[in-house]
């Protein structure tokens, strides 16, 4: 049988329940515009109740802490999601860098050419202008100065890539510091959650994980596995550890062929970093994969072309009736040895024009069958079989398709991002209306439990003074 | 269901969005450009390349055609002063040759023929701008002289066999001159068939002395008949290349007219299209604007309708 008391301790312990209640819907509010903060609820449970002589009879309520509102799941697919975006966006502003070098060119006549291009074309119809007079001076200067034009475009757009990659190296060097710092954190959050909560979830401890975790998705891919007593081991993508519970390995720089690699334990994992994701993922694939990309279509196209002018020019006879030799070929272009860095090193050698092999041998220096067959070089498959126009506007086509692609890539991971985002801040977000709604149902709970203790009271005085209005009140 | 309570944010990106919009749509009406970045269109930027390299092509080739055309117009003008010289001469050694002259007039008619020879030999040495046109590929010096050391004196060629062309951006090819020889020396050196050196130089071999043996005189006449029509011939040739000249000439700039016509449709905006749509990007920021001043002023939370106490 219930009695007098145990109604007033119930109701007590229910005014206790609903301050407790109250101060995390406070705690919800303060922490609104906190980042990582997740929204918390309280937790009520039903006391157990007690018999007394063969009747159960409840025994009120108690407070026991309050609840973060997490998806685990959500938050990881965020994470992973950013890193894949993190990555795109990275890629994406180091190629719209590299594509400005390579601005469509809007004239419409050879002088307002500016780009390689109007250049490649500029150069060989240098020589069908040759072609009307073989023996004009001001027309052989013209052959020198658009190899010039030619040469300098070339060179300077192969300059300014190297240089987008050493700025690219930089960066991407910079964030291993980030993580490490980073992953020191987790390690740290990782052995006081394993200590205070390690069958539930940590609450704050846990917001500070994950905001941490969602820090590290920025810079770099990663898996999380959780692992017994909540803790968590953290691994790049291609699965070397970078936390494992309350230890983190450093990701350490070192230089190799002139760019910066990344180890892990000496193992050098640059190259799962660059598809792994993250923003480290975004520089090393700009960098290492994007840019060299780009320069090896412009050393190509260097090389053959000085390759393949040098050779006709030396095979005919300048107007001075000198052919080349050996030891002194009549070259326009310094001769390159490789491929490799032919564009950046690309400069015109010859100063007289008068070198310049209009004549074929044997044909006087009147005649003009070199000057015909240079030009028609323009229309030779002398570029990995294309002709140097085609292969340069190729070229374009490709590096704008990559830029464009790579572009809707980005625009369709943010979109995912987004929405993973609107989902997760759904579940997680401090809801002001939901924080007025619950303050304002525990107002009205607490006023209830305030009058049934007043009233209890008034019946405990009264069963005291046993209906006499004496001293109790 | 619950809801994503910081929507504003979101709403603040799309703000972002159509500014950026805005802005790229300013860029392209301002610069009057629609492809200002490859990644823009692709496909359009390389073609961009390859029209502008036809158009450079065609432009240089004019300009080329107009210096060519120069250079074979002088030799055809001094293609057609060696005929009126050697129509001349044949008139000359044609009256020479009826029998009615006395020794002096004969000697005359040698001497005018010689000067004849001079006349030729110094068209046939013609240069353009400092290049000897009629020089094969030895365009350097003069390629033709004349030895009066013997009787017929000997006209000979120092210049080369080489013909130029200029290559048409088509691809075909237009000569661009006659060797010497082909024209003034006929078939065979001196003397040989054709030849009007031979010929004039014999003509005056046989009018020198006054006295004339005229079936010889007449066998060189008819020789000087047959040279003058084989350098008619050869002027044909240059006249053919001028002709041709003149229509590739047109061709390519009516076709850089064609190709400039398309490469400004594929590179210029659209300006009424932009506008259209830089008016749409306008009126969606505005709107957005006025959602988001909306959702800010009035209190969007319970709070403010809880009343104290």
């Amino acid at each position: 049988m219930g009695t007098i008391n145990s109604a007033m301790s119930m109701i007590g312990g229910a005014l206790d329940a609903d301050q407790e209640a109250l101060s995390v819907v406070a705690n919800n509010v303060a922490n609104a515009n906190t980042t990582g903060y997740t929204e918390e609820t309280p937790n009520w449970q039903e006391n157990a109740p007690i018999t007394i002589g063969g009747i159960q009879v409840g025994d009120g309520v108690t407070e026991t802490g309050a609840t973060s509102q997490r998806d685990r799941v959500l938050e990881e697919r965020l994470d992973q999601q950013q890193q894949t975006a993190a990555a795109s966006t990275t890629r994406l502003a180091a190629l719209n860098n590299v594509q400005t070098l390579f601005t469509p060119d809007s004239g419409s006549s050879s002088a307002t050419a500016g780009d390689i291009g109007s250049g490649i074309t500029s150069f060989f119809d240098s020589f069908s202008s040759l072609e009307s007079d073989p023996t004009d001076n001001a027309l052989r200067e013209q052959v020198l100065s658009s190899a010039s034009t030619l040469a300098g475009d070339i060179s300077s757009a192969a300059n300014s890539l190297n240089q987008q990659s050493a700025a690219l190296n930089q960066d991407a060097a910079g964030i291993a510091g980030q993580v490490n710092s980073l992953t020191g954190a987790i390690a740290q959050l990782n052995l006081e959650i394993e200590s205070t909560s390690p069958d539930s979830d940590a609450g704050t401890l846990e917001d500070q994980r994950q905001q941490d975790l969602s820090q590290l998705s920025q810079l770099v891919g990663i898996n999380q596995v959780t692992t017994e007593n909540n803790g968590l081991s953290i691994t790049t993508t291609s699965g070397q550890l970078l936390v494992s519970e309350g230890q983190n390995f450093q990701l350490t720089t070192g230089t190799v062929n002139g760019a910066t690699d990344f180890f892990l334990g000496g193992t050098d994992i640059t190259s799962g970093l660059a598809a792994g994701g993250g923003q480290l993922g975004g520089y090393l694939t700009a960098r290492d994969q994007d840019i060299p990309n780009v320069l090896n279509s412009l050393d190509e196209l260097a090389y053959n072309i000085s390759t393949a002018v040098n050779m006709q020019n030396n095979a005919g006879v300048d107007l001075n009736g000198a052919t080349g030799t050996v030891a002194d070929p009549l070259i326009i272009f310094n001769q390159p040895t490789q491929v490799a860095g032919s564009a950046a090193a690309m400069t015109v050698v010859m100063t007289d024009p008068s070198q310049i092999a209009a004549a074929s041998t044997g044909n006087g220096t009147g005649d003009n069958s070199n000057a015909v067959a240079l030009a028609a070089l323009a229309n030779q498959a002398i570029v990995v079989g294309q002709t140097p126009v085609n292969y340069y506007s190729n070229f374009v086509s490709t590096l704008g398709s990559t830029v464009s692609e790579v572009q809707a890539e980005n625009t369709a991971q943010n979109a995912s991002v987004t929405q993973l985002q609107t989902q997760n801040n759904a579940l997680s977000s401090v809801n002001l209306n939901d924080e007025a709604a619950a303050m304002s149902t525990l107002e009205t709970s607490y006023q209830a439990a305030s009058q049934v203790f007043t009233l209890l009271n008034t019946l405990m005085a009264s069963a005291l003074n046993l209906g006499e209005q004496t001293t109790v009140a | 269901m619950r809801v994503d309570p910081t929507y504003i944010t979101s709403l603040v990106g799309s703000l972002d969005q159509a500014q950026a919009n805005e802005q790229q749509l300013s860029t392209e009406l301002s610069s009057g450009v629609s492809i200002t970045s490859l990644s823009q269109n692709p496909v359009g930027a390389g073609e961009n390349v390859r029209l502008l390299s036809q158009i450079q092509q065609d432009d240089s080739f004019t300009q080329s055609a107009s210096m060519v055309t120069g250079q074979l117009q002088v030799a055809d003008s001094a293609l057609g002063s060696v005929v009126t010289q050697l129509t001349q001469a044949i008139s000359l050694a044609t009256s020479a040759n009826n029998g009615t002259m006395d020794a002096s007039d004969v000697q005359s008619v040698g001497n005018q023929i010689s000067g004849i020879l001079n006349e030729v030999q110094s068209l046939a040495n013609t240069n353009y701008q400092g290049q000897y046109i009629f020089g094969g590929g030895e365009t350097g010096a003069e390629p033709f002289s004349t030895s009066s050391a013997t009787s017929p004196g000997v006209t000979s060629y120092s210049g080369g066999e080489t013909v130029n062309n200029l290559v048409l951006p088509s691809g075909q090819t237009i000569q661009l001159n006659v060797p010497g020889d082909q024209v003034f020396l006929g078939s065979g050196a001196n003397g040989g068939s054709g030849s009007v050196f031979g010929a004039l130089n014999a003509l005056v071999a046989d009018y020198a002395s006054g006295t004339v043996d005229t079936q010889q005189a007449v066998t060189d006449t008819e020789a000087l008949s047959s040279a003058l029509n084989y350098v008619s011939q050869q002027r044909v040739t240059i006249d053919n290349s001028i002709t041709q000249l003149n229509a590739a000439s047109s061709a390519a700039s009516s076709e850089q007219e064609q190709l400039t016509t398309a490469q400004t449709n594929l590179m210029q905006a659209d300006l009424p299209t932009i506008s259209t749509q830089l008016s749409l990007a306008e009126t969606q920021q505005t709107a957005l604007e006025d959602v988001i001043a909306q959702l800010e002023s009035v209190s969007n939370s319970l709070f403010s309708k809880l009343q104290a106490g």
